[in-house]
């Protein structure tokens, strides 16, 4: 996966910073349908805050592609949509429950509910 | 971003991710606000892809014909128009090996099941084309097929016009 170091911070970036893994974010974001670059980025935005760069997008999306977890749709115009693999999706769910287990046993440790 | 300013920005690019990316990558630029964090970003990605490269050499790609050109490279795209080109110049050399001359046997003659073979064997390679490559490009899958076409109406021409 590629470095996280591109990540391109909004304006509203506060102190503790925003998630930014890329590739994680791309999938999360594809899950809920094909989208183009643009359409990608604000979707990342509003989902956790993180603004990602255009070079860092279309890093994450060239080693996506590659590893075969998202693939192209026909282009609208120039703008070229992509959609999420069913492996894309597996790998997805795998790392976000990875994640969830994280957060879950995180929160715990710190006697947070 | 301007139209002129995103293009500089996708030569920075290697060739290769450019032959991709580039398009899609100029019209994302263009519509991004840009601004110096953009710039810098833009940089750091595209030194990045000549350190470590996405599109290395026998990495298979999903990638789509952009231009008829390209397209027409693929071999379902112009071996049909081959085979009918071949069809076409096998029935005229034979008429003008025997001019004035229509002969018409019980066995048609390897030049008849030539052709026969070469406008057949095309509809397969044809409907391939076609299944492969019209849900991707549509627009460009349509003038490929529109000369394939005509290649195969312009080989069955002289056997219809001259009754052969």
């Amino acid at each position: 996966m590629r470095s996280t170091r591109n990540v391109a911070k909004s304006d509203a970036d506060d102190q503790l910073g925003h998630y930014s893994d890329p590739p994680l974010l791309v999938l999360a974001s594809l899950a809920s349908g094909p989208k183009h670059g643009h359409a990608m980025i604000e979707d990342i935005a509003s989902l956790c805050g993180t603004r990602l760069g255009p070079g860092t997008l279309y890093g994450a999306i060239a080693r996506l592609e590659q590893q075969g977890w998202i693939e192209p749709l026909p282009a609208e115009e120039r703008r070229r949509p992509y959609r999420i693999t069913r492996q894309g999706a597996r790998v997805l769910h795998a790392k976000l429950t990875i994640l969830r287990k994280f957060a879950t046993v995180g929160i715990r440790r710190l006697g947070v509910a | 971003m301007k139209a002129r300013y995103a293009r500089w920005l996708v030569r920075l690019y290697p060739r290769k991710w450019r032959n991709r990316y580039g398009e899609e990558f100029e019209a994302l630029l263009q519509e991004s606000s840009g601004g110096f964090r953009s710039f810098v970003n833009v940089l750091a990605s595209a030194l990045g892809e000549y350190a470590i490269p996405t599109m290395r050499p026998g990495v298979v790609m999903n990638q789509y014909p952009n231009s008829l050109l390209t397209l027409g490279k693929r071999p379902s795209a112009f071996l049909p128009m081959a085979m009918s080109i071949a069809a076409l110049a096998i029935v005229l050399g034979s008429i003008a090996a025997s001019p004035g001359v229509v002969v018409r046997n019980a066995d048609e003659g390897a030049v008849a099941h030539i052709w026969q073979l070469l406008m057949a064997g095309q509809i397969p390679i044809l409907a391939y084309f076609v299944i492969r490559w019209l849900p991707r490009v549509p627009r460009l899958t349509a003038y490929v097929f529109a000369l394939q076409f005509t290649a195969a109406l312009a080989a069955m021409a002289p056997v219809y016009f001259l009754g052969l």
